[in-house]
């Protein structure tokens, strides 16, 4: 993905074509998180939030992913789902962006972090 | 043991074991009376110039455990001992307990995106050290430089000075003996076993060495390079050392964000790094001069204000990855615009003390909508 071109997917045509979506759900400020792929027409109508829930509650994760899972829901107690800074509202297309792999195959990419915030303000 | 060998008592060596003076008084003299048969396996109790002992420690057993009696004592004699054959600080800072290679194997991983596409791997430490050795450019000279190290001659050379040492020891004579002369024995006996030991390191050192392959030497040279220059930074992760030893600034940079005021104005901060040192105080700091909330003024270093932030006690990966996670989401995610929580409110208000002000990170909606 370092490589790929990325371009805002509804600004484009390729929001247009039918392409597979990758969500990545990234626990805090981690490089890498959890990747689900929805393939075309398994993703659409949906909000962002339901594709997320659905992710995260699958069951045929790794040993490796069932550790960002864990990394995720510690971060979720009490934390958010945001994407682009903010809080995950509306459909995926919104936030997705168009990118290609190194084999020139477009899909749909869609970044979200899960974030425990952190207040602050009160000097201790 | 240490009280006794500072005392002025004489002491008796017998078959290996070290015998103390037998104080005297009425009980003591009654049960002297039954004691067992002089010669025999059990014999606690002797007579040496008509005074009596009674057996204590073997002496074996307080030179193989003095490491564990005395730390210090003998810490301090392993360095007086060793001192005369120093090793690299390089090589030692690359040692598997460093707080180095604890954030670059541990730390780093996390914040650094290592695999190509969607795989999703757990990297090995071999593996990890390849990815670094690929984002880093090692000059050729450090390469020849890290060969030099590699090609034994300096641990030949170290291990050759400790083997011409040639120390020895006479064992103690059995009978009386000063307490004075004991320490003195003690002393050297410690020597010589430091020696030793450090001998047999070397030498298992150096046999490791042979076993090397050219992945390994790779590797070496890459933790030579970053244990060297003390620096590095990938993909917005970073640390730098704090002074010459094993502790370091470990910072991670939070790119541009943008924060809302009162009126649901934005507002455009640049990047900055978070940062946290591997010793304590452990607190969130942003490193470069820089206004937000919840710092107090506008200098380099400054501590992030936190609401219930609990500092923690000890070094470990997992707590600086927590604290500087904490410190972004505070910047990024923490400040509330309608209760204004900080030091500063972005927007000036009726009681505001005019010391920082956020109005050149202001943008409008044109602008909003490029970044």
């Amino acid at each position: 993905m370092t490589d790929a071109e990325t371009k805002k997917a509804l600004e484009t045509e390729e929001s247009q074509e039918i392409l597979p979506l990758i969500l990545e759900i990234m626990p805090g400020h981690a490089a890498e998180g959890l990747i689900d792929i929805y393939e075309p027409g398994s993703y659409e109508g949906r909000t962002l939030r339901k594709l997320c829930e659905r992710t995260l509650s699958k069951k045929k994760w790794s040993i490796e992913e069932q550790l960002i899972i864990e990394d995720i829901t510690r971060q979720l107690q009490g934390g958010k789902l945001l994407c682009s800074g903010h809080e995950i509202e509306g459909t995926a297309l919104e936030y997705a962006v168009t990118e290609q792999t190194e084999a020139g195959e477009k899909y749909l990419y869609v970044p979200i972090r899960a974030i425990k915030p952190q207040e602050g303000g009160i000097w201790q | 043991m240490l009280q006794l060998v500072q005392s002025d008592l004489e002491l008796v060596v017998k078959s290996g074991f070290l015998y103390l003076p037998l104080l005297y008084d009425p009980d003591i003299a009654r049960e002297i009376q039954y004691k067992p048969p002089p010669g025999g396996s059990t014999e606690r109790l002797i007579e040496v110039a008509g005074k009596h002992f009674i057996k204590s420690v073997s002496i074996q057993s307080i030179l193989t455990n003095m490491e564990e009696i005395d730390n210090d004592y003998y810490g301090q004699l392993q360095r007086e001992c060793l001192r005369k054959f120093p090793m690299s600080p390089t090589l030692e800072g690359i040692s598997t307990d460093s707080k180095l290679m604890t954030l670059l194997l541990k730390v780093m991983p996390y914040f650094v995106r290592k695999n190509k596409g969607f795989a999703r791997k757990r990297l090995h430490d071999e593996e990890l050290l390849d990815f670094l050795g690929d984002r880093i450019d090692i000059p050729q000279s450090f390469r020849e430089q890290a060969d030099k190290y590699l090609d034994s001659k300096p641990l030949l050379q170290r291990l050759n000075d400790l083997e011409r040492l040639e120390q020895k020891v006479e064992a103690l004579h059995d009978g009386l003996i000063s307490v004075e002369i004991l320490g003195r024995w003690l002393h050297k006996s410690l020597e010589v076993q430091i020696v030793d030991k450090e001998i047999a390191r070397l030498k298992k050192r150096l046999r490791d060495r042979e076993l090397l392959t050219e992945a390994q030497r790779n590797h070496f040279c890459t933790l030579m390079y970053i244990a060297e220059k003390g620096a590095l930074e990938i993909d917005g992760f970073g640390f730098y050392r704090l002074g010459s030893g094993d502790d370091y600034l470990v910072y991670k940079r939070t790119g541009e964000y943008i924060l809302k005021d009162y009126y649901a104005r934005s507002y455009l901060f640049p990047d900055c790094r978070v940062g946290v040192p591997t010793m304590r105080p452990f607190k969130p700091m942003v490193l470069e001069p820089y206004k937000h909330p919840f710092l107090q003024g506008y200098t380099s270093r400054q501590e992030i204000c936190m609401k219930e932030f609990k500092p923690p006690d000890e070094f470990t990966a997992d707590n600086i990855i927590r604290l500087l996670e904490e410190g972004i989401n505070a910047l990024l995610y923490g400040y509330d615009a309608r209760r204004r929580n900080g030091y500063h409110s972005l927007d000036p208000t009726r009681h505001y003390i005019k010391t920082i002000e956020f109005e050149d990170y202001r943008i409008n909606s044109d602008e909003l909508h490029e970044v």
